[in-house]
């Protein structure tokens, strides 16, 4: 890894601008990602995010716009991006018909790492993660967790100072969602600098920095707590029998901004002035026996929803 | 330079593992092309004989037959059948029962003894020219000498002095294949055309398939070159379709009794270049196909034809147009059998195959710079 | 069967095809272009053959041969070396094709009425042009016997043979006539088998076989659908490659149209459905690929198309029989060349229906064993 300090700029990029035919899939966007930060793109199928990612990687040529990685431009300077970061694509970029141990030899090779390098750290890596048994197994006979591991550890082969993951956890087992996040927490620690980007709200927590991707434009960005603090009043959950009846009653109610189901939950978003848990209790109220409501934290899809619902067209950022 | 040794190095040792994993495809690479050129060897070849002759006697006299004993006694003619009446040449030739007939008229002797020329007709089958044109030939060769074996003895009977007559002779000789044996001349160029074809088809799709994977974007963020990839890709192709080649030779040599009279150093030198340039027009059509399936059929269709018809191998290419002799030259199984019979037959060296061996050395370099240059700038698209 | 389902599953595959623009290209503007550059070399007649006259006699009779060899057509005399030696290189350069040879002498022999020797040497590496240019050779210098022995007085009086000898469908011996038609299917039978093999392949890859077989379509519906705009735009390029070719040509056309039209239509027929049939039991696209590659080779070199069957080896002819191309070159050369009708070339046609029918039964089993797996 090379030397880089924290305050400096890792990804910083202006107005770009991406079309596919007649979508535009990118528009007059811009973005700065710390050195050191872990930042995540939110945002739903089709917003941007493989589009903004695959840029800076240096893969996709911008229609318009530039982009500087560590100072050097990823359409001009790629020779000097491109040992520096190491990219993990959404679909599965492996060979499948080599194994674990070779797919992770070739491109490190490919990469210029040394072989001794190539030996030490495809151990490590593979005992980290927990594939050294699966060393000789040919990718295409891995889980999808398993896949998504090995592709990260490709990535890490040649030590790279900036991560670009796009959707490592899609399709993935929660339990190794959950490693994985581990392995990331790891790599901040080393000082590395992540930009990831995921569908899963709850993985937002885990990022020092986010930002909302919506049709092609950036809505939101800061730091998950600025990104709370937007919302306005406060959560509460509501478990009952009933929960999508609960859920149409409570939408009419007065102090209600909105509610969802999450799971067999109602979550709802209180901006009345009165106290929620009396008001919700007392308009839900009577027959149901099992009904009980209490305070929950705000979490992320909350507020995506809200930001959603209420924001209008344009990208006023929070910057951090 | 010695980073860039190592990354096709490593591609080479990829593409080795693919291959070796896939033991059909490594069959029908390298086992078929010889299997395929054994049968076609035995099966086709231009030479003509025992073409199949109806003789239709009108006159039935011993004048006549002898005139048709000198088919029966010609190698090239077989009287098959003998018949009465000319329907009967119709429906011969009809159902390819006979290639050539012969018409016999009533008075054949009649006019012969009354010291006339007698008419009579032969009749050849032109719906396959190949052969109907050798007929023709030694039809007319036939009767030639009939005639002018008559000639002679009708002189010497009437005590005529043809000493003053003189007569010219011919004595063919025919170089490097002396027993016009038509193997020998298609082997060579039968050798270059399988292997054309089998080995467009396999870098077709070598390109695409890295695009369908996906691995084609970790290529990307690599230092890795595109032409660096590109030979990367083709040195297992090649060193396979190599082998191909030798083992064609070997066997060639000792099953059908291919000569090799020029500079092996020439053949295997060509060899090598062909099978580079060859993989590279597949190169080429991975790197503009839009998808594996249009790739494998613009393989197919580019390959194919063209190797049958435009290299030399079965239609003499100094007869066409010009501009189709120059398109001819884009394809590289024209100059691949011009080495071929070179070496095999006419004992070529360098000195006569120069022109051809640099020719495949510039296709096979425009091919893979061409290859690369366009693959590139798809993939960042 | 439901011919509600059949057509819907004809509206996708055309839908399909049409945002392939790449794919119609193939089919109709390939083989035209392909019809038109390969009509030129497979039409090509022996003649013209680069000749080198080595003239050692320089006489009256030597100059007197040359000169028939000139006119003749068949010989172009491109170079006159003045020893044998300089030959060497000519023929192994390829410049030269046939030398004639006059040995010093010539005249003397022939005036003393002796037989003067005259050399004639062909490049035997083209199998064609040595049997050819030998025979032609032999021709002239027999003409030229002939033309002496009349000189002297003496042929008039003699008897002898007069052979007419004729050609019959073809008498120009021209390639083209036989060359085309074959030529047309040849391209038909490529572009048809490439593109069909494919068809079936890139759905399994991309799972959409599996899709269909959990809907209530049946095998024999699903191929239909599968088959028709496909056989549609086959009897498209059929029209227009012929048209091309008969006309750009000008192949004399001295039989049936109908008789020809139905031969390609059933080769046509025959072609789609092996295409079809590989693309069925292939996996893969490769696996197609080497099916179509490993059918191809052998029908292109043992049908007939350019290497004459006559020519094979008895334990090879029967296996020609195997091969649909074979028949359908029969039937083209046939109507083409001989003007045979439906009556003379039913043999042929009842054969090409017979392989197309146990194809498309084939097929319909492959794709049942599909849906079952």
């Amino acid at each position: 890894m090379q030397s880089t300090s924290p305050g400096t700029s890792a990804i910083s990029a202006r107005g770009l601008h991406k079309s596919f035919g007649t979508t535009e899939a990118v528009i007059d966007l811009d973005l700065d990602v710390a050195t050191g930060a872990v930042y995540g793109l939110l945002g739903p199928d089709g917003a941007g995010k493989s589009t903004l990612i695959r840029m800076i990687a240096t893969v996709l040529t911008p229609d318009a716009g530039a982009a500087e990685v560590f100072g050097h431009s990823v359409t001009d300077q790629r020779g000097k991006v491109t040992p520096r970061i190491g990219y993990m694509s959404q679909r599965f970029s492996m060979y499948p018909d080599l194994s674990v141990a070779e797919n992770l030899e070739f491109f490190a090779t490919v990469r210029g790492v040394s072989r001794a390098d190539r030996n030490s750290r495809a151990k490590s890596l593979l005992e980290s993660m927990g594939l050294a048994e699966f060393a000789n197994r040919q990718a295409q006979h891995l889980s999808g967790g398993m896949k998504q591991k090995l592709m990260l550890a490709s990535t890490l082969m040649h030590s790279p100072d900036l991560l670009l993951l796009d959707e490592p956890t899609t399709g993935v087992d929660p339990v190794s969602r959950r490693e994985f996040w581990r392995i990331l927490a790891g790599l901040h620690r080393e000082g590395r600098t992540v930009l990831v980007a995921t569908p899963y709200m709850d993985e937002a927590e885990r990022c020092t920095h986010i930002a909302f991707l919506d049709r092609g434009r950036i809505r939101q960005s800061g730091t998950p707590e600025q990104i709370k603090a937007q919302v306005p009043g406060r959560l509460l959950e509501v478990a009952s029998a009933e929960p999508r009846r609960t859920l149409a009653a409570v939408v009419a109610l007065p102090g209600v901004d909105s509610a969802h189901l999450f799971g067999d939950l109602v979550r709802v978003l209180w901006t009345g002035a009165a106290d929620p848990i009396e008001a919700l209790t007392a308009g839900l109220g009577g027959t149901d026996a099992s009904l009980t409501v209490r305070t929950a934290n705000i979490d992320m899809e909350t507020v995506f929803a809200y930001l959603a619902e209420n924001a209008p067209a344009d990208a006023a950022a929070v910057s951090s | 330079m010695k980073a860039s040794l190592t990354r096709i190095g490593a591609v080479t040792n990829k593409e080795f593992k693919h291959l070796l994993r896939d033991v059909r495809t490594l069959a029908a690479v390298v086992l078929l092309p010889v299997i395929q050129l054994l049968l076609f060897a035995y099966a086709i070849s231009f030479d003509v004989d025992n073409v199949p002759t109806m003789v239709i006697d009108y006159d039935k006299t011993p004048a006549s037959s002898e005139y048709v004993r000198a088919y029966d006694a010609s190698s090239f003619f077989k009287v098959v059948a003998h018949g009465d009446t000319l329907n009967q040449v119709d429906t011969a030739f009809d159902a390819n029962t006979a290639r050539v007939a012969v018409v016999i008229p009533a008075g054949f002797g009649e006019t012969i003894a009354a010291g006339d020329k007698a008419q009579v007709a032969v009749l050849i089958d032109g719906s396959e020219p190949n052969s109907a044109k050798i007929s023709q030939a030694y039809s007319v060769a036939l009767n030639q000498l009939y005639d002018q074996s008559m000639t002679k003895s009708w002189a010497a009977s009437q005590g005529l002095d043809l000493s003053g007559i003189g007569a010219l002779e011919p004595r063919v000789r025919t170089w490097y294949n002396p027993e016009r044996n038509s193997t020998i001349f298609l082997i060579p160029g039968l050798m270059a055309v399988i292997i054309a074809i089998v080995t467009v088809q396999q870098t077709a799709v070598t390109l695409v398939r890295e695009r369908a994977l996906g691995t084609e974007e970790q290529l990307l963020v690599s230092p890795m070159r595109r032409t660096e990839l590109m030979v990367g890709k083709l040195l297992p192709w090649t060193l396979i379709a190599f082998i191909d080649v030798v083992m064609v030779i070997l066997l060639g040599m000792a099953v059908f009794g291919v000569p090799l009279r020029g500079t092996p150093l020439v053949l295997a030198l060509g060899s090598a270049l062909f099978v580079f340039a060859s993989l590279g027009m597949g190169l080429l059509i991975s790197a503009v196909a839009p998808s594996a399936e249009t790739a494998n059929i613009m393989a197919l269709m580019i390959a194919f034809l063209p190797s049958f018809l435009l290299s030399g191998l079965a239609f003499p290419l100094d007869q066409i147009p010009v501009v189709l002799q120059w398109f001819s030259g884009i394809f590289p199984a024209r100059y691949m059998v011009t080495i071929s019979r070179g070496v095999f037959l006419k004992g070529s060296g360098f000195a006569e195959l120069w022109p051809e061996l640099l020719t495949l050395a510039g296709y096979a370099l425009v091919m893979v710079l061409v290859a690369a240059r366009l693959y590139g700038r798809k993939a960042r698209a | 069967m439901s011919g509600k389902r059949i057509r819907l599953l004809i509206w996708k595959e055309f839908t399909q095809l049409k945002r392939d623009p790449m794919l119609v290209r193939l089919l109709l503007l390939m083989p035209v272009i392909q019809l038109v550059m390969f009509g030129y070399v497979v039409a090509a007649d022996i003649r013209h053959l680069s000749t080198a006259v080595v003239d050692l006699d320089h006489s009256v009779a030597s100059r007197a041969l040359t000169d028939q060899f000139a006119s003749s057509g068949y010989f172009t005399i491109n170079a006159r070396p003045t020893s044998e030696d300089d030959l060497r290189p000519l023929l192994d350069r390829g410049q030269i094709q046939v030398a004639v040879v006059i040995p010093a002498g010539t005249q003397d022999h022939l005036d003393r009425g002796e037989t003067a020797q005259i050399g004639i040497i062909v490049d035997g590496s083209d199998s064609q042009v040595s049997a050819v240019g030998s025979g032609y050779a032999s021709q002239i210098i027999s003409r030229y016997n002939r033309q002496v022995m009349t000189d002297a007085g003496v042929s008039v009086a003699a008897p002898g043979v007069d052979a007419q000898i004729r050609v019959m469908f073809n008498p120009t011996l021209d390639p083209i006539n036989t060359m085309i038609p074959g030529l047309i299917a040849a391209i038909m039978m490529i572009s048809l088998m490439a593109i069909m093999s494919q068809a079936v392949v890139k759905e399994r890859e991309s799972g959409t076989l599996e899709q269909m077989f959990v809907t209530p379509i049946r095998a024999s519906e699903y191929l239909i659908g599968k088959l028709t705009p496909y056989a549609g735009l086959a009897t498209l390029q059929m029209l227009i490659v012929a048209a091309v070719g008969i006309l750009w040509f000008r192949v004399p056309f001295n039989g049936q149209l109908g008789v020809v039209l139905v031969g390609l239509a059933l080769f046509m027929l025959t072609c789609i459905g092996l295409g079809l049939l590989v693309s069925l039991v292939s996996h893969t696209r490769q696996q197609a690929q080497q099916a179509m590659m490993f059918i191809m080779l052998p029908t292109m070199v043992l049908s007939g198309f350019i290497f004459p069957i006559a020519s094979m080896p008895p334990l090879i002819q029967p296996l020609t029989n195997l091969i649909p191309l074979t028949f359908a070159l029969e039937v083209l050369r046939g109507a083409f060349v001989k003007g045979s009708g439906f009556a003379a070339l039913a043999p042929q046609l009842l054969i090409l229906a017979g392989f197309a029918a146990v194809i498309f039964t084939a097929s319909i089993i492959a794709t049942r064993r599909r849906i079952a797996e």
